[in-house]
């Protein structure tokens, strides 16, 4: 997988990069307009990550020069800028996604992924992680040989995961995974032990392997198999 | 409460006029009554000029009883009473009136026939108590119908010359700073409400814009402080990552990682709030409360059966409101996140929605919150709470902002947020 990101804090830049790199996706990174367009132009990506406030201009145009090329890349807008207005004229230029600064970067990587299923006609509608199999599109759970049923947040806790495979997510990024902006209200993130608690119950009661791992203090870890 | 100011000018007026008159009257008594008795002598004097040019060279001495029979006023008496013409007062009783009635006397020497007589005149005075009464009267009739003329005149100022005054005056007591109302104050042609108009207008645009250009840049600094919040985010989320990350270490990123969530959400709420004050909130329509809490009841019971909380609703009728969706969704939420957070373990929230009102109620703290300090920016009931101290003041000026009302009460160990649409 290739990503272009396309964003003008180098720290911040650099820590993306350094995420996805690790979950073996290839991200190449620019810090301006004119490079960014460069790079399109040039190269093919499976995702976009956008900054909309970038030296040598607005990140729209860079959706436009998309369009105008007949690019179908996914693209996700990663903005400081919040305002509706600056929502709607994103999605209006073709992005698919947006996601508001400060984010977590393990949200930032479930996003892409599911981004990128969604760009794929080819029939990959399906995350495998050794003996779990889940169908995105049916939304279903297959554990070996049998299905489980998994509430919303369960099988979003699940997909979360195994997205990030082998990091450690904290538990506010876990929380505003499941909750979205509502977690903004949210002073303790007790209730994920719930939802962490049952998914674990399910996968071990289908037969599945233990792959949750509590990281002391910090939150949670699929381990890779 | 004062006087008006119109009414204790009145008064002033009023006891002035009215010492001035007190003052004058006896003034105007004796000056009256010495014209009168000045006048008197000189027609006295007249009088007897007169019967001396021409009556007195043809007077005959039996012509004097004749005379003093029909002249009741002017008599010719015999002897040599005076040496000169001598003027006095004297009373004489009449018997028509049977009172005595003040007379000025002039006697007066002549010669008739040689023989020495006293020509003797008399002329009635007005009587003092009559003088005296009539100047009361007058007086008091002065007095009446100046106050009367002043009360009208000042009825009539303060309801017509006063009354751009009092519609200035009712602008700026509904005027309020961070609410988007303009003012138009009355042209008057008076030159001191003019001024005052100018004045007020200026001083309210002054501070409008003070005020426009602190919650810009309140926006402004929130909007900044997201980058490099950004970075530090990222940076501790990449830390945690690290295999040889100890013990220790683990728990003060932990820590690390807890205080960029209430930055982060301090953040957002500061934007909100200078957002809502800058009206970028616009689009409205006609929400359902109803069903704003169905949607969200079961975040907010999760949340809830962390602390064993129990949450019920109760409202059959439905209640519809023109207003944000999103601000009204902000409101809701916090009020239902704030019934939980300061909850007691096993507590209860009750939501009450009625047609035009919702109320939540929840136990907790067994002492009521102190009313005045509730809806303050950054005041929390209890400082070790995780909260941002701003949910309250966002859920006032949405309140404010679309002319509701919000009230609490704390009745039988409940505390009781209602909001009246």
């Amino acid at each position: 997988m290739k990503i272009l990101l396309i964003e003008d804090e180098i720290e911040l830049a650099k820590s993306i990069q350094n995420y996805f790199t690790h979950n073996s996706f290839v991200c190449e990174w620019v810090d301006c307009k004119e490079a960014a367009i460069d790079k399109i132009c040039c190269y093919d990506y499976d995702c976009i990550l956008l900054d909309l406030m970038l030296p040598d201009g607005d990140g729209i145009e860079i959706l436009k020069k998309l369009r105008s090329l007949n690019k179908t890349e996914g693209v996700i807008i990663i903005s400081a800028k919040n305002g509706l207005d600056t929502r709607i004229e994103g999605f209006n230029e073709g992005a698919d996604d947006f996601l508001v600064k400060p984010f977590h970067l393990s949200e930032l990587m479930v996003r892409v992924q599911a981004l990128i299923r969604r760009r794929q006609f080819s029939g990959i509608s399906k995350v495998v992680f050794n003996e779990i199999e889940i169908d995105v599109f049916a939304k279903s759970v297959v554990v070996g040989e049998n299905e489980i049923k998994l509430t919303k947040k369960e099988y979003a806790l699940l997909l979360f995961l195994i997205a990030n495979k082998g990091r450690v997510l904290s538990k506010s990024a876990i929380a505003e995974h499941l909750s979205g902006d509502m977690a903004d209200m949210l002073d303790n993130f007790d209730f994920i032990y719930v939802h962490m608690g049952r998914l674990k119950s399910k996968l071990k009661a289908a037969g599945g392997n233990d792959y949750i791992k509590t990281v002391h203090g910090l939150g949670y870890k699929w381990i890779n198999g | 409460m004062g006087k008006e100011l119109l009414n204790k000018i009145s008064w002033v007026y009023i006891g002035y006029s009215v010492l001035i008159l007190l003052v004058l009257a006896p003034l105007f008594y004796y000056v009256i009554d010495e014209i009168n008795l000045e006048d008197v002598e000189e027609s006295m004097i007249l009088r007897r000029d007169e019967f001396v040019t021409y009556n007195l060279p043809e007077f005959k001495v039996e012509d004097i009883q004749k005379w003093n029979e029909f002249n009741r006023d002017v008599k010719i008496q015999p002897g040599n009473e005076v040496a000169k013409d001598t003027v006095f007062h004297t009373y004489f009783y009449d018997e028509l009136a049977d009172e005595n009635e003040p007379y000025l006397v002039l006697y007066s020497p002549i010669t008739i026939e040689g023989k020495e007589f006293t020509y003797f005149t008399r002329i009635d005075l007005v009587e003092t108590p009559d003088l005296v009464m009539s100047f009361v009267w007058l007086f008091l009739l002065v007095i009446v119908l100046l106050l009367i003329g002043l009360f009208f005149i000042t009825r009539y100022l303060s309801g017509r010359l006063w009354q751009p005054f009092f519609e200035i005056l009712k602008q700026v007591e509904q005027f309020e700073l961070d609410k988007t109302t303009t003012l138009s104050f009355p042209q008057s042609t008076i030159q001191e409400f003019n001024q005052l108009s100018r004045s007020l207008e200026k001083l309210i645009n002054k501070n409008t814009l003070i005020y426009k250009s602190q919650s810009e840049f309140i926006e402004n600094a929130a909007h900044e402080l997201q980058t490099p919040l950004a970075i530090f985010k990222a940076k501790v989320e990449e830390l945690i990552q690290r295999e040889d990350v100890t013990e220790g270490q683990a728990k003060e990123l932990s820590i690390l990682s807890n205080n960029i969530v209430r930055f982060e959400r301090l953040n957002k709420n500061l934007l909100l709030l200078s957002r809502i004050d800058n009206d970028t909130f616009e689009g409205k329509g006609k929400i359902q409360v109803n069903d704003i809490i169905a949607r969200s009841i079961d975040f907010f019971e999760e949340q809830a059966a962390v602390k064993g909380i129990k949450v019920s609703v109760i409202g059959a009728e439905s209640c519809d409101v023109m207003a944000n969706i999103d601000l009204v969704e902000v409101m809701l939420h916090n009020l239902f996140m704030n019934a939980i957070r300061h909850n007691i373990l096993d507590g209860d929230i009750n939501i009450h929605i009625q047609s035009n009102s919702i109320t939540f109620s929840n136990t907790g703290h067994q002492t009521p919150l102190e009313q005045e300090k509730l809806f303050r920016r950054f005041s929390k009931g209890n400082p070790s709470q995780k909260g941002t101290g701003l949910g309250l003041s966002i859920v006032k000026k949405i309140v404010d902002q679309n002319g509701w009302q919000i009230d609490y009460n704390y009745n039988n160990c409940l505390h009781a947020f209602t909001i009246k649409f």
